[in-house]
């Protein structure tokens, strides 16, 4: 009897999977349903600069109630506030270091009793060291690991609950190919993007029979922001540098069609499935080629 | 080079480098010796860190055992040196060995907590001053929290992070300056099938190994790109094994019986022959190779769906009820 089940299972499993695929690809060519915004808190950690600021804008203009910034340097949280103000969108802002757990409960205790509860929570916060490991600093190491991935763990542990109990909440990363492929040069940044990554992936592995609660991830390519300045790729015409207004477009239209993963742009899934497919000297050859193993020689950050 | 040109070959490279990975299942490369060399092993004291000391030792490698746990840490030490007694006299009967000085390989056990930084760093120079400079290093410490994301202590996630994730760059830091000097040597990552893909339930072990992954494939990249050919990356990534880690987990019943927990020994064995042909990466079962692919090609929701078949997707969620009924029981070993 139970071999009959299995069988039956067996049988019918490619065809579960082609129906999810057309399903995936009938998704593409036709317009879904929308979540609707109105009634949305935002919450954007990182949300002064970059793609964060852009974020914020995209989610006000989409029309979420209350838009809130959080990040440690206060003139340019302040700058994005007034900004998104002006649209007539409410706005806060708060600093707060994500790679400070205290901080983080602390912060989100204020904000809850002055904003409300946070229904979408958008993690954007990181910061890149950039550097190979020999040349690396101890402690800007452990920074790195404690502001992309743990802090992750606790803005998440602060907001998740209330959002299971509402049966209404987003969890939102803003992640980086360089999660699924790495580069030398950037030890921190891949390690704790990776992390951050799979982090990802389980809880929304986790939340998948939570009715109302869904996840996010994107995967841009290299964005045109401060965060990774100088770094050259050796084909700037090919792969050009991503558009942060895009990236926060996106990522806003994946968060209201609750699409569970975005790799910015498509051509990177390639990347992916050689890396899977390929032997590693094989994957080395192509890196060389298209010149990762020299992008981050350039690079300036600012950590 | 002219573009075209360039493409042209490193097309061919690719496509050679594919020849010798297909070549490598008929004609079985070499194993490297191992024999007089020093290597490290992280969490030696138990499970699978202990077994790779001892196939180490039976290949009369000097053998550094590094754990938090002392006694766990000297029976493996003890083990050890049983190994290396049984194999004197089999060289003494041999002619050559009258003539050879003989070589006795040595074990050291040091108590570490590789979290920690500084404890990493002066074992490292006690090691530096004992033993010398060290060849291999197994990272292979590593813990679990063992609760729901939003039930677990942050402390436990911090540590998991710290003993899974962080703990590399210290024990790397430390040894790597030498084999760079003498570009020579191996570095040896014990991951976790989980660092490929993931499980509901628990994100902290998943982050963590995930997370090594990434650590390793950008070092590798590394000393690639440096022209350090003679230091060696292996990345050792075991489906579920048999011991004591995961107690209580469980697949689909149905598929339980092609996914079987793998052997400790056997996964050992495998991991020993990828680690001594300098194979890159090596996956216990193969067909976890297969799964990783899967998952890149099919869209999340299809993969959603593969894992519901295998019944992957919550298999942690017994071993998770389990490990909370015995800390209700005061019987974990999460405290350590
Ligand atoms: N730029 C790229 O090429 C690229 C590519 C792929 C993915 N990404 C990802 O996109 C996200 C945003 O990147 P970006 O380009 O906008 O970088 P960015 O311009 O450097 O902005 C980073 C933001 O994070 C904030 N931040 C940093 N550390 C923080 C901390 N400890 N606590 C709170 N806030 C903190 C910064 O504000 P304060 O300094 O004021 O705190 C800033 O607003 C990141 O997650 C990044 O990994 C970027
Ligand atoms: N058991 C599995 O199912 C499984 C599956 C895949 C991967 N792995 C990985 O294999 C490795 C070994 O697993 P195992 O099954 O032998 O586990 P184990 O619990 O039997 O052994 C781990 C050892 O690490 C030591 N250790 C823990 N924290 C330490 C610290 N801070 N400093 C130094 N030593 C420390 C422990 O004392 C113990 O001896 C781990 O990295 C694990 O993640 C295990």
């Amino acid at each position: 009897m139970m071999e009959l089940k299995v069988l039956g299972c067996a049988m019918l499993f490619p065809l579960q999977i082609f129906v999810c695929v057309l399903r995936a690809a009938v998704r593409l060519l036709t317009r879904q349903k929308r979540r609707d915004m109105g009634a949305d808190v935002v919450l954007i950690t990182g949300g002064g600069r970059g793609i964060g600021r852009h974020l914020a804008k995209e989610f006000a203009k989409q029309g979420a109630k209350k838009v809130i910034l959080w990040g440690r340097t206060e003139k340019c949280l302040k700058e994005t506030c007034d900004e998104i103000s002006l649209t007539g969108t409410e706005c806060y802002y708060f600093v707060c270091d994500v790679g400070n757990r205290e901080e983080v409960y602390q912060q989100a205790k204020v904000l809850r009793e002055k904003v409300g509860d946070v229904t979408v929570l958008v993690n954007n916060a990181a910061v890149v060291h950039g550097k190979s490991l020999m040349d690396s600093d101890d402690d800007a190491l452990l920074k790195t690991q404690h502001i992309n991935t743990l802090g992750q763990f606790w803005t998440t542990k602060a907001f998740l609950p209330r959002m299971l109990e509402l049966r209404n909440g987003h969890v939102v990363c803003i992640n980086s190919i360089l999660s699924l492929s790495s580069i030398p040069g950037a030890i921190d940044y891949c390690m704790s993007k990776a992390s951050s990554y799979a982090f990802m992936e389980s809880l929304t592995l986790g939340l998948l029979d939570c009715p109302g609660v869904g996840c996010t991830t994107i995967l841009p390519f290299h964005t045109d922001t401060e965060m990774f300045q100088g770094m050259r790729l050796r084909f700037p015409k090919l792969f050009p540098p991503l558009n942060p207004e895009m990236v926060a477009q996106r990522t806003v239209d994946a968060v209201r069609t609750d699409t569970a993963f975005v790799v910015l742009p498509w051509t990177m899934h390639f990347l992916v499935i050689l890396k899977s497919l390929l032997p590693q000297s094989a994957l080395e050859e192509i890196h060389k080629f298209s010149g990762s193993y020299t992008c981050m020689k350039t690079f300036k950050g600012r950590t | 080079m002219n573009i075209v040109a360039e493409l042209f070959v490193v097309t061919f490279k690719i496509m050679w480098s594919l020849v010798l990975a297909g070549a490598k299942w008929f004609v079985r490369p070499r194993e490297k010796s191992v024999g007089g060399q020093v290597c490290v092993v992280t969490g030696a004291g138990s499970g699978l860190g202990r077994l790779f000391a001892l196939e180490f030792a039976r290949r009369r490698a000097t053998l550094v055992l590094w754990d938090i746990n002392k006694e766990g840490n000297e029976e493996t030490a003890d083990m050890v040196r049983e190994i290396y007694r049984k194999l004197s006299p089999s060289e003494e009967s041999s002619g050559i060995a009258q003539e050879l000085p003989l070589f006795q390989p040595k074990v050291y056990a040091y108590v570490c907590d590789v979290s920690k930084r500084e404890s990493v760093y002066s074992t490292a120079e006690k090691v530096r001053r004992d033993v010398g400079n060290i060849d291999m290093l197994i990272n292979n410490a590593g813990v679990v929290s063992g609760h729901h994301l939003l039930e677990c202590p942050d402390e436990l996630i911090e540590r998991t992070m710290m003993v899974n994730c962080h703990a590399h760059f210290w024990t790397t830091k430390a040894f790597l300056p030498a084999m760079l000097e003498l570009n020579h040597g191996h570095i040896v990552t014990v991951a976790s099938s989980l660092g490929l893909f993931t499980t509901a339930g628990v994100e902290d072990y998943c982050a963590s190994k995930f997370g090594a992954i990434g650590f390793h494939e950008s070092l590798s990249h590394e000393l690639k790109a440096a022209d350090k050919d003679g230091i060696k990356m292996t990345l050792v990534c075991p489906f579920l094994v048999d011991t004591d880690m995961f107690k209580g987990c469980k697949i689909r019943k149905e598929m339980a019986p092609f996914f079987p927990p793998l052997k400790p020994e056997y996964c050992v064995q495998q991991a020993m022959r990828a680690i001594l042909t300098d194979q890159p990466m090596i996956c216990t079962p193969r067909v976890m190779y297969m799964v990783t692919f899967m998952k890149t090609v099919l869209p999340f929701d299809a993969t959603v769906c593969m894992y519901r078949f295998i019944g992957a997707d919550k298999c942690m969620y017994p071993f998770l009820a389990q490990r909370k009924e015995s800390t209700n029981n005061n019987e974990s070993k999460t405290g350590i």
